[in-house]
């Protein structure tokens, strides 16, 4: 497969707890670099939580206890604690379930990023990087003319297309999406997943989704999690046609979950 | 009496619901037909039937006592030429017998001198009337325990009898339900318009007196220029040209206003971002009903705050450092009405700062904003809208306050833009002119009504703008 060197993320004895109820139990998942990778399983089995472990967007809950070790490019712990989390969230981009673009325009919802981490030096430069990553995300072509609309009024195939081009516009290494596709049409999702295609040239992606032949379409590995367990994981073909565990087998057939 | 009759009513036509409802329930079914309506129905009907029209007829005897009164006691019987009295005779003779009325069944014995000389000089009928007259309050009594009582009965058993398994009364009890409601929304916006057209009619009265120019431009406000005038003299505009000017009032009201959202606006939305984004769930519980208790002090208590402990603080603090701040002060009146207006702007702005979806501050956070980052440029642009309506329910609110610049601002009139001068306001100006003794017919009490209606139409234009904003506001999110 692939070698060692080559992971963009490596993780073990990921253990997460909210309060005493625990949700991740002892896990352990290499991503490797530039590729898709998907999480699948059960609702409930903890994809999301461990998910948002990644770019720690758990740690705005309170009651979310994270333990495990996380290394990002073979060298850097990310929950070491003189990261600043701002940092981090800079690598590591994130794409939620529902499109939540900022209520402003669609320009500003791409500058916004940028602006924040202070990567443009100009004006001009700006205007460049939010064209680039509409560009990227393809959505240049719709939204050209109105750029300075609100960004709420995009339909939400858009939408979501506008929060991948947010996402991009920082250049993060790695990509979070969390079920970027359950709310949209089998039109729009063949867009982003067309999208995800072109992106992985350029970026690692974690991918949450429900739909298996999603999965099997843009990802090269597969992570299938139950209860809070990893029950398998590999290569995505290999997982959909002949998993080694019994669980995968019934959940991929559609026999549970 | 009337309350205790009006309990026995309430106690009728709660039986009958029971009586009605029970009633349906014994009906013995013919065929498979089954009962038309629900037999909670029937109970709600007898009720309806019983209790409306003893209701109805109460209103009326109440409305009318006096006529009814009269039409008892000025019966042309005793009095053969009453319909030549002109309506001061009539009031005159009915008022004796009013005054004779409380003394006529009073024992000789007992009476006063005046009393009895009172007797003495009244004629046979009127005492006669005067007796009819004593005797009308029991009468009034009894009709109105029939009314309560015996009416309800007699009407609610024999309407019970119509009661069978094919009177459908379900249509007919919710057509009265919902015309009673529709009756109860029609008063409250009756209501609403009475006061805006007594307002107007009355202000409509001053502007015969005065100018529409002269109130509405003009800078000098003297209105004890009017003593002059008796009521119905028509008198030369001119007189009064310099006596009504509002501009120094709303200039006035202006400043005390500004002062007050100066405190307000900061205080209230740091406490709102405070309690919606920094505090814990425990902290925010127990500090926003206390916040909010800010907003149920009496006025009052905020207007002698402000007058007896802030204005003299000012003054002294003033005097150490050379700058002259008057004991009435802007400043001081201001300063109490802000801190009353604060929950306002922290209570509404909380809800709406929360209301602000979390999905959003996610995806600040998720492109490595900080939290005071996402706070800035992400949920209070979100929030926006709804802070400005809180700003303008407040200020509508600043400027309607009456108890709190009565007594800590100013009667002077100043055209001014310096808080630390005096100043006075519309809502003072209403107050001294309805207590003045001048009689009613004066421009200076009449000024009141043309300085209520102005101030009127400003607090509803505001309280317009501030509810769309914050109803354009929700929609978006929900
Ligand atoms: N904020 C939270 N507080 C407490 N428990 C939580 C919280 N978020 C998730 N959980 C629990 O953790 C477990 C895993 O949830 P998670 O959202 O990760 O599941 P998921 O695999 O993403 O499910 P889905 O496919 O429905 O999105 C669930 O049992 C859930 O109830
Ligand atoms: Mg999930």
């Amino acid at each position: 497969m692939v070698d060692n060197n080559n992971f963009a993320l490596k993780t073990n004895n990921v253990y997460v707890h909210y309060g005493n109820k625990m949700a991740i139990n002892n896990v352990a998942l290499d991503f490797p670099k530039n590729e898709v990778t998907s999480l699948i399983g059960p609702s409930g089995c903890g994809k999301s939580t461990f998910l948002r472990c990644l770019n720690r967007m758990n740690d705005v809950i309170d009651s979310c206890k994270v333990e495990g070790s996380f290394i990002m490019n073979n060298t850097i712990d990310i929950y070491r604690d003189d990261l600043p989390i701002e940092n981090l969230r800079e690598k590591i981009g994130m794409v939620f379930q529902k499109p939540n673009p900022f209520p402003k325009s669609i320009y500003e919802n791409v500058a916004y990023g940028p602006k924040i981490h202070g990567v443009t030096s100009s004006q001009s430069e700006l205007d460049d990087l939010v064209k680039e990553s509409l560009h990227r995300a393809g959505l240049y072509d719709e939204v050209k003319d109105r750029l300075t609309d609100v960004a709420t009024g995009l339909s939400g195939g858009q939408q979501q297309r506008l929060c991948i081009a947010r996402a991009i516009s920082i250049k993060p290494e790695i990509i979070l999406m969390d079920e970027p596709c359950s709310a949209l049409d089998p039109i729009a999702t063949a867009k982003i997943e067309d999208l995800i295609n072109e992106l992985k040239e350029n970026y690692t992606i974690i991918i949450v989704t429900h739909s298996m032949s999603q999965a099997s379409r843009v990802s090269t590995k597969t992570a299938f999690f139950h209860l809070g367990n990893l029950i398998e994981e590999g290569d995505t073909s290999k997982i959909f046609t002949k998993p080694d565990k019994e669980q995968t087998n019934d959940y991929i057939t559609g026999r549970f979950g | 009496m009337v309350y205790f009759a009006l309990l026995l009513l309430f106690i009728v036509s709660y039986s009958f619901y029971y009586f009605g409802k029970n009633r349906a329930l014994k009906i013995k079914f013919t065929g498979d037909q089954k009962l038309a309506s629900l037999p909670d129905y029937y109970g709600y009907f007898l009720v309806l039937v019983v209790f409306l029209p003893s209701l109805i007829i109460w209103f009326i005897l109440l409305l009318y006592k006096s006529n009814f009164q009269e039409l008892y006691v000025m019966s042309p019987t005793l009095f053969p030429d009453i319909a030549q009295w002109s309506d001061a005779k009539f009031g005159l003779i009915m008022n004796k017998i009013s005054n004779l009325a409380l003394i006529v069944n009073i024992p000789e014995a007992d009476l006063l001198k005046g009393q009895t000389s009172l007797l003495n000089m009244s004629s046979e009928s009127e005492l006669i009337a005067a007796k009819n007259l004593a005797s009308f309050d029991s009468i009034y009594g009894w009709s109105i325990v029939i009314v309560f009582i015996l009416l309800p009965v007699i009407l609610g058993l024999s309407i019970s009898r119509l009661i069978n398994q094919k009177l459908n009364v379900q249509p007919i009890v919710e057509k009265i339900i919902i015309n009673i409601i529709r009756f109860s929304s029609i008063v409250a916006i009756l209501v609403t318009f009475g006061i805006f057209f007594s307002l107007i009619f009355e202000a409509i009265k001053f502007f015969q007196y005065v100018n529409f120019a002269d109130f509405f431009f003009n800078t000098a406000w003297n209105p004890n220029r009017a003593w002059v005038i008796s009521s119905g003299e028509t008198v030369d505009p001119e007189i009064l040209k310099d006596a009504f000017g509002w501009v120094p009032l709303l200039t006035g009201t202006l400043l005390v206003g500004s002062v007050a959202m100066f405190v307000a606006i900061p205080l209230g939305l740091a406490s709102a971002i405070y309690l919606a984004e920094y505090a814990s769930s425990k902290v925010r519980d127990i500090a926003k009903p206390i916040i909010e208790i800010l907003a149920g002090i009496p006025t009052v208590v905020y207007g002698f705050f402000a007058a007896l402990t802030l204005a003299p603080i000012l003054k002294n603090f003033g005097d150490s450092i050379g700058i002259d701040i008057s004991a009435e002060s802007a400043l001081a009146a201001g300063l109490a009405m802000g801190v009353m207006i604060i929950p306002f702007v922290s209570s509404l702005s909380d809800d709406v700062i929360r209301s602000v979806p979390n999905s959003l501050r996610d995806g600040s956070y998720a492109l490595g904003a900080t939290k005071s980052e996402t706070i800035k440029k992400v949920v209070l642009p979100a929030a926006l809208p709804g802070i400005m309506g809180s700003f303008l329910l407040a200020v509508s609110r600043a400027i309607g306050e009456t108890m709190i610049v009565v007594m800590a601002a100013s009667l002077r009139a100043n055209l001014t833009f310096n808080p630390l001068e005096p100043a006075t306001t519309i809502t003072t100006q209403i107050v001294t002119a309805l207590i003045g003794d001048v009689e009613f017919e004066n421009p200076k009490t009449l000024v009141a009504f043309a300085l209520g209606l102005s101030l009127f139409v400003m607090t509803l234009i505001l309280n317009i703008i501030a509810i769309t904003i914050v109803r354009k506001y929700r929609e978006k999110y929900e």
